[in-house]
């Protein structure tokens, strides 16, 4: 292909004039969305903002208008839900509910980190727990425990095998467990072809 | 006096003979319901002896086809079966009374907005319904009696609620034409927040050089009474004869012993916040509200007095006007019409911390820098920081704080005047300081006026005025 | 029922206080137990889910446990308390989101009924804090101070969870300009110090701290700044994850931002209850003050003896 026309010449920057991203948020109740009107407000209450490259009103606009890429990018994943946004929003618009929203859209199509989903599918799926103690790896934690005259493990699912069980069946029941799989699936492919075009690159 | 008919005389035992006139309006009826099969069905119905159909019967030769009939003897009832008697209620009125009938012989059958408009999916639904509303009509036509219009009297006198700038020029027009007016103001002066502006937009004239003369001219005026520092009590009564019960609140201060010397206010020990300059200056407990005030009459404000008797002395009030046992004042006047013209108040942000309006000297509303911006305002017109009196180097505008807020407690309404004040005060200020750095940080600039979008344009391109979209979250003050 | 229990809860633990900082765990057991509540466990327990990750994740799972842990207090009759901000957020959140759309409740529910269980709404999820402040009241409080620190500089870590949604709070909408946890740390004698942007939040929440930690250190580097500015001896916090942020994360800040900040931060950082139980008189042993061990790698990692030799001589 010609040089010039690969370098600058951009197409389909956009990729649907209508938003499948902005419906779904109609359908989940959160139309609210649609009377956003851009004036800015959350991104100047954003704490990260401050630090990172995500833009609040950027985010939303991008979802409202069908940029399929804000699903892709970290920024969604550097909001901290301070709820500052949400507070001073002069639409009333529940911002950070959106943002919670569109994080759930991303990973539904297996946009996780990798961090994240060993979290969601190792730890909090196996032990019940999202910050675990339990285990040789974690004695440390259970020393300290004792010696501050607390007993090694807390009594939540940690000493209440059956307890971990229950959680694990509402986990499939709500279709977490298949969720898990969906994305587990979609990560070896993509580390598959990942691998596959290093060796091309070789 | 009775409208007497021109040719038809009703006598009690005339029968009635009902005219049926059923409009197409276009297609807005006729397009949904067939009106010829519906002037058929109105003619089977007794009493009915003329039935026709016309595109438009509110148009001329609509009601030319009315008034022939009428004329011929044919009909002494008039139905139209139209639209709301809102839209020609009137003209079918007047067009049965210029045809010799009595207007109040005429009904009106809504069948445009009480069954096509509403029922346009539904043809054969709409249609019964325009069957029901025309029997009915018609049911009613045959029971009406001829009535005459009367008069009522009016009390030729105006009460005007408010004497700012609106009801200041409502009352000089209304005594012009005639008419007595009694101009009430809740404060000691009239004017209103007009006399708190330095200029006005977009053409920048001074706020004062067009006020002053009006109030001089209510002053002078025969026909209007002015009760400032006053209240309406009550108002009882009913449209054209009103009794309103007026309070004349008491300035502790004999008018007519007064001579304006001042020297009380010299005297006077208590110094509290300035109303009129919002909190930017200072007055006396005993005080004329600003220089230019009309009346201008001195009131003390009871609730900061400490009733030290100072001013009340001979060497300080040699007229002896002081009057600490002054009590409220009550009259009732009686009032034809009523003109609420109480203006608006300015929207006090104190409730919305992040802008840390109380929390910071020099966050100020837009009033306020009026009166910092006035050439009779606590600064002679140089504003100044707050803080430690210097000349701000820069200025940031936040637009819409209150307004255009959907959230609890805000006002969802644009209140349309601040992007043009904001532009007109950044002006000013750049006029006289070309070396500050302004910013108007706004949502959406609403300059819909004539010459408005010309005012903003040059503040930008002209003044370097920088407009940037984006309404301010928060507001925070520098350590250093 | 006896006027010395006519406060019982149950206390939802949630993962980083046990697990990471069982300090804050003891001293909110020694506390509420000092003041004359009494606590109840519930057993089985899960995380409550962590608001950030696993509703950003599905949200519907997010609902279905946090329902599941609501319901346990629900079967014991009594109203829960947490110490923490995270879980205080979810129980709340996902309490008030059911007793407000019935679809939904209906939705959790048949889950729920899989495994024996039925969300009612009859309990209400508060935070330590408001149970200190609204439940207990600061005149009550004020009749166990036992020792009052004489010089002590508080900056007040309030967090976001705590008071934001706020309408979802019931701190009647303040979330701008908060007040009632600096007038719990007042009681003691402290003085609570105004520092730049208080309210800012610490970093931790909504996974930025597991998706990128050194995002979380800056806003942790940030906040300390601020703190250490305004001359800040220690820093007083209701919640076990920012707690985490401003200690754990205090030394990522030292480390990854080294060439930033200077000298590196030392600020102690103590929980809302280890102060109060301070200034009770209550044993610091039981307060999680004292170190009983010598294991390696493990909380507090801002050392706090420097506080509790500065407030030695105060609590005489």
């Amino acid at each position: 292909m010609n040089e010039n026309v690969e370098k600058y010449i951009k197409r389909n920057v956009y990729k649907s004039t209508s938003s499948r991203i902005a419906q779904k948020f109609v359908d989940a109740g959160l139309e609210k969305l649609r009377a956003c009107i851009n004036c800015g407000t959350c991104t100047g209450s954003c704490p990260s903002g401050r630090r990172t490259a995500i833009r609040t009103r950027s985010v939303l606009r991008r979802a409202l208008t069908g940029d399929e890429s804000v699903l892709e990018d970290i920024d969604i994943w550097l909001c901290s839900t301070c709820y500052n946004c949400y507070e001073r929003c002069p639409r009333d618009i529940p911002v950070t509910d959106m943002i919670i929203k569109l994080r759930n859209i991303a990973v539904e199509e297996g946009n996780i980190l990798d961090a994240h989903f060993g979290l969601a599918n190792k730890i909090f799926y196996e032990t019940g727990h999202g910050v675990p103690a339990n285990g040789e790896a974690n004695k440390k934690w259970q020393d300290l425990r004792e010696s501050y005259g607390l007993p090694p493990l807390p009594p939540t699912v940690h000493v209440h095998p059956e307890a971990v069980k229950e959680c694990q069946e509402l986990m499939k029941s709500v279709g977490f467990r298949d969720l898990l799989d969906k994305i587990e699936k979609i990560k070896e492919k993509e580390k598959a072809e990942a691998e596959k075009n290093k060796e091309e690159e070789k | 006096m009775t409208e007497t008919d021109k040719k038809i005389e009703i006598m009690g035992n005339e029968k009635p003979r009902i005219g049926i006139y059923v409009c197409h309006c276009g297609v807005n009826i006729g397009g949904v319901v067939s009106v010829p099969d519906l002037v058929e069905y109105a003619k089977t119905l007794p009493n009915v002896t003329v039935g026709r159909e016309y595109k438009f019967f509110c148009s001329d030769v609509g009601q030319k086809m009315i008034k022939e009939d009428i004329e011929a003897g044919l009909i002494n009832r008039v139905v139209v079966a139209a639209c709301s008697p809102r839209m020609h209620e009137p003209t079918f009125r007047i067009a049965c009374k210029e045809a010799g009938l009595n207007q109040f012989l005429f009904e009106m059958a809504n069948i445009r907005e009480h069954s096509t408009w509403v029922h346009m999916k539904d043809t054969e639904g709409a249609y019964e319904v325009a069957k029901d509303h025309i029997r009915l009509a018609i049911a009613k036509a045959r029971e009406l009696a001829p009535l005459a219009v009367q008069k009522v009297k009016v009390e030729p006198t105006s009460l005007i609620i408010g004497a700012g700038i609106t009801g200041m020029n409502a009352a000089l027009n209304l005594s012009a034409a005639g008419y007595k007016v009694y101009l009430v103001e809740r404060s000691a002066t009239i004017g209103g927040h007009m006399a708190q502006l330095d200029k006005t937009f977009p053409t920048m004239d001074c706020s004062s050089c067009i006020l002053t003369p009006k109030m001089s001219e209510i002053s002078r005026d025969k026909n209007i009474e002015l009760l400032t520092y006053s209240e309406v009590e009550e108002v009882t009564g009913y449209v054209g004869n009103f009794e309103v019960k007026i309070k004349k609140k008491p300035h502790y201060v004999d008018q007519e012993k007064c001579n304006g010397c001042g020297i009380c206010v010299d005297s006077c020990p208590i110094s509290v916040g300035n109303e009129f300059e919002l909190g930017l200056a200072t007055r006396k407990a005993i005080y004329v509200p600003f220089p230019q005030a009309i009346p201008s009459e001195y009131t003390i404000d009871m609730d900061s007095c400490i009733e030290c008797g100072i001013c009340a002395r001979e060497s300080v009030c040699e007229p002896l006007a002081i009057n600490y046992d002054d009590k409220p004042e009550y009259i009732t006047v009686k009032i034809g019409t009523i003109i609420v013209a109480t203006g608006y108040d300015e929207y006090d942000p104190s409730g919305l911390k992040q802008y840390g309006y109380e929390k910071y000297d020099n966050v100020i509303t837009g009033l306020q820098m009026e009166r910092l911006l006035s050439s009779f305002g606590p600064v002679i017109g140089k504003p100044v920081k707050p803080s430690d009196l210097k000349d701000p180097h820069s200025i940031a505008f936040l637009q819409c704080v209150g307004s255009r807020n959907f959230r609890e407690g805000g006002n969802k309404y644009c209140s349309r005047v601040c992007c043009m004040y904001a532009t007109k005060q950044a002006r000013q200020y750049k006029e006289k300081h070309p070396e500050a750095d302004i910013y108007i940080f706004y949502m959406d600039i609403r300059a819909f006026g004539k010459g408005y979008e010309e005012f903003y344009e040059s503040a930008a391109r002209d003044y370097g005025i920088n407009y940037i979209r984006g309404r301010i979250a928060e507001v925070r003050e520098k350590s250093s | 029922m006896s006027e010395e229990n006519k406060w019982k809860y149950g206390f939802f633990l949630g993962c980083v206080a046990p697990n990471r900082y069982p300090m804050i765990e003891s001293s909110i057991r020694a506390v509420f137990d000092h003041l004359g509540a009494e606590i109840l466990e519930l057993e089985g327990a899960s995380c409550c889910p962590a608001p950030g990750v696993f509703r950003a994740f599905h949200i519907p799972t997010w609902l279905v446990i946090a329902a599941r842990n609501i319901t346990i207090a629900e079967e014991l009759g009594v109203d829960i308390i947490t110490g923490c901000n995270g879980c205080y957020g979810t129980l709340r959140d996902a309490w008030i989101e059911l007793e407000h759309e019935p679809e939904l409740k209906k939705m959790v529910n048949k889950h729920l009924a899989k495994v024996g269980r039925e969300f009612k709404g009859l309990i209400e999820p508060k935070h330590i804090v408001q149970a200190l402040y609204q439940d207990m009241g600061l005149d009550y409080l004020r009749g166990f101070v036992k020792h009052k620190f004489k010089d002590l500089k508080v900056a007040v870590h309030y967090g976001c969870h705590i008071i934001k949604p706020s309408d979802k709070r019931p701190w009647g909408g303040e979330c701008e300009d908060p007040t009632f946890l600096d007038e719990i740390v007042e009681i003691t004698g402290a003085k609570s110090i105004d520092y730049k942007d208080k309210l800012m939040c610490c970093g931790a929440g909504g996974a930025v701290r597991t998706a990128v930690k050194e995002v979380s250190a800056d806003f942790s580097r940030e906040k300390l700044e601020n703190m250490r500015d305004a001359g800040a001896d220690i820093i007083v916090d209701c919640c076990p994850f920012c707690h985490l942020q401003l200690d754990l994360g205090q030394m990522e800040a030292n480390n990854i931002y080294k060439d930033m900040i200077g000298e590196p931060y030392k600020i102690p950082v103590v929980y809302l209850t280890q102060l109060l139980g301070l200034s009770f008189g209550i044993d610091p042993n039981l307060l999680g003050l004292i170190k009983n061990h010598d294991l390696k790698g493990v909380t507090p990692f801002i050392p706090i003896e420097s506080f509790l030799e500065k407030v030695k001589s105060q609590l005489t």
